[in-house]
């Protein structure tokens, strides 16, 4: 109080100088109203140290209406009665818990035993590949290396370069990858091997992945939390779509951001690309363009 | 979907009940106690004390005023659900069984034992819907089963018929107004007790559980027999999902003497989800430690819960995979429908 005084010189009733004071001390919150909608608040108070604190927050008002069945809303207001009464509001920890999520979805033609965690069509795929043990080379994944959806983008596991590598690098690198000195004992495959040569030519084989190029979108610039069937629903719009591929983490589940869509009709998959290339999805503008064949 | 555990009783849930607007739950046990909770978040409102035995049933009246329980007390009693205080108080020569409300809320129904040489009784009071009325003590209807013991009974739409289910696997349908045995069926293998009955949105059908390991939806008119569904273990409950979701969700496992012979997995202590018109298992819901002894699903579908043997109640809140699932005729239906 002395202080005060002493700062401002010529006050003597000291009522009226504490208010003053604190009229300086805090003005009261800012707010002003952005273009983009949002608003900026800045507030001056002191924290606990007593030291004078700027906080500025910038601000999105959303209005989330919600209807309610006004009974519901009065019984939400009762107090509580028995051995809960005059205990606040929310869930106790002592009655109530949180369960391990459960991910329930309905299946047709359900079986015990089945592996409930999965979608029908990842199921039906992974009985088949159970059976067949496939690995790809490129990504690890359950399907054939020509079937990787990365085959445009990554090279094979172990193989620095594309097809058009340098051969015996290439040999080099798979001696590396089986783990063995000697060269000449270790298996090559037959489209790296010396002797066969022109083996770009013979590195992607069979005329309807070709085909199947010709009418993928590549789709980047996806959400992660976006699904297979959300993209689906967006593209069937335009035509029949064949195969949607959304790339996936396979630790956190979540999307990586790229998908392919493939189309059974050229015409219909360029159609989709101009109309869904700047759609927005998620938070996220999509960005939509023909696949590109692997070089 | 994420359950909510709710663990306010020491012993085996009995019955679980959504109030009509599904936002209180109310359920009872073999440890005496009533208790109230939100379904939506699982905040337990309170409880309800009073009775000296294990509790068989539970029910609340459609304002969401009056609380019907019964028990091995040999009482009925009616409770305040905003204060908890003891409205009413029955007593009987044996326990309680099953008590229910009609549609209206205008009357209570409570089942008797069939022990020491006494056998099942029905009665039917009028009630009041007002909490500072007071209630007839008489009861205005009573009926004196002579057939096998009555686990379960309800009142059917417009409170017209009283259905019940028996120890034998028997369904029977009694005159509301008169007391009078219409009809008896047999719908369950003989000497499999009927173990649930409840009841679609509009009363006009119901599904009974069976120890004969179905469960069957009913007509409550003819009492014919419109859908079975078969499930591999002695079921305890069965319930009906309200429109637009078409699906029954049943309830069981094997008796809970048997469980510490077995393993979880073997228990089969999961809700299994089938469709209701084409009888087809669609999924299942584990997370019980014991048998599932009742089931109940929110009146406006979007919750369901069970009570196990393992003194939980587990509240699931579906997710969207759920509402969105259809087969592949329903979905040419829709689509048919669009154009």
């Amino acid at each position: 109080m002395a202080a005060n005084v002493q700062n401002i010189p010529g006050r003597t009733d000291w009522a009226e100088d504490d208010t003053e004071d604190l009229a300086t001390a805090i003005p009261p919150p800012q707010i002003t109203k952005n273009k983009d909608g949002t608003e900026t608040i800045i507030t001056v108070f002191l924290n606990e140290d007593g030291k004078r604190v700027k906080r500025t927050q910038r601000i999105r008002r959303t209005v989330v209406k919600k209807k309610e069945n006004p009974r519901v809303a009065e019984r939400r207001q009762w107090a509580k009665i028995g051995p809960e009464a005059g205990k606040p509001a929310g869930p106790r920890p002592d009655t109530t818990t949180l369960g391990e999520n459960i991910i329930f979805r309905p299946v047709m033609g359900y079986k015990s035993g089945q592996v409930q965690e999965k979608a029908p069509e990842e199921d039906r795929k992974a009985e088949q590949l159970k059976k067949m043990q496939i690995k790809c080379r490129i990504c690890s994944g359950d399907h054939f290396t020509t079937k990787c959806p990365f085959k445009d983008t990554m090279a094979p596991e172990g193989a620095e370069g594309g097809a058009a590598a340098d051969l015996g690098e290439d040999a080099d690198d798979t001696a590396g990858a089986a783990g063995a000195g000697a060269g000449g004992s270790n298996y090559v495959p037959p489209h790296l091997r010396k002797g066969a040569a022109g083996a770009g030519g013979g590195e992607r084989m069979g005329g309807k992945y070709e085909r199947d190029d010709l009418a993928t979108l590549r789709v980047t610039n996806v959400s992660e939390f976006a699904e297979e069937s959300d993209l689906r629903e967006i593209f069937e719009r335009h035509g029949r779509v064949t195969r949607v591929f959304l790339a996936k983490d396979r630790e956190t589940g979540r999307a990586k951001g790229f998908a392919f869509v493939s189309y059974a009709d050229r015409s219909d998959a360029s159609r989709a690309c101009e109309k869904v290339d700047g759609y927005g999805f998620g938070h996220l503008i999509l960005k939509v363009e023909f696949a590109k064949k692997a070089t | 979907m994420r359950p909510i555990l709710l663990q306010g009783h020491e012993r085996a849930l009995t019955q679980v009940k959504f109030s009509k607007e599904g936002d209180l739950l109310f359920s009872v046990s073999k440890d005496h106690v009533v208790c109230a909770w939100y379904s939506a978040n699982g905040e337990r409102f309170g409880t309800y004390k009073g009775h000296q035995g294990a509790l068989w049933t539970v029910d609340v009246d459609p304002t969401t005023t009056l609380l019907a329980t019964g028990g091995a007390d040999n009482t009925l009693r009616l409770w305040e659900i905003k204060t908890g205080k003891e409205l009413k108080r029955w007593e009987f020569n044996t326990s309680i069984r099953r008590a229910e409300f009609s549609e209206d809320g205008r009357q209570l129904l409570g089942v008797t034992e069939k022990r020491q040489g006494q056998l099942s009784n029905i009665f039917v009071y009028d009630i009041v819907p007002d909490v500072t009325a007071d209630q007839s003590t008489d009861p205005t209807l009573h009926i004196t089963v002579e057939l096998p013991r009555v686990t379960v009974a309800g009142f059917s739409a417009l409170s017209r018929y009283i259905i019940t289910g028996h120890e034998n696997g028997s369904v029977a349908q009694w005159d509301a107004k008169t007391g009078e045995l219409i009809k008896e069926e047999f719908p369950h293998e003989d000497g499999m007790s009927v173990t649930d009955l409840q009841w679609s949105s509009d009363r006009t059908y119901f599904i009974t559980a069976s120890k004969d390991k179905t469960a069957k939806l009913i007509d409550s008119e003819t009492l014919e027999v419109l859908k079975t569904y078969v499930a591999d273990t002695p079921l305890n409950s069965a319930a009906i999902t309200p429109e637009p979701t078409n699906y029954v969700i049943l309830g069981g496992g094997q008796a809970a003497m048997d469980v510490t012979t077995t393993s979880a997995r073997q228990g089969k202590f999961e809700a299994r989800f089938y469709h209701k018109i084409f009888e087809e298992e669609i999924g299942r819901v584990r997370g019980h430690f014991g048998p599932l002894n009742y089931v109940a699903v929110s009146p406006d579908g979007k919750c369901y819960c069970s009570g196990g043997e393992d003194g939980y109640v587990r509240v699931h809140h579906f997710d969207p995979p759920y509402f969105d699932f259809r087969f592949e005729v329903e979905r040419e239906r829709e689509r048919g429908l669009q154009m």
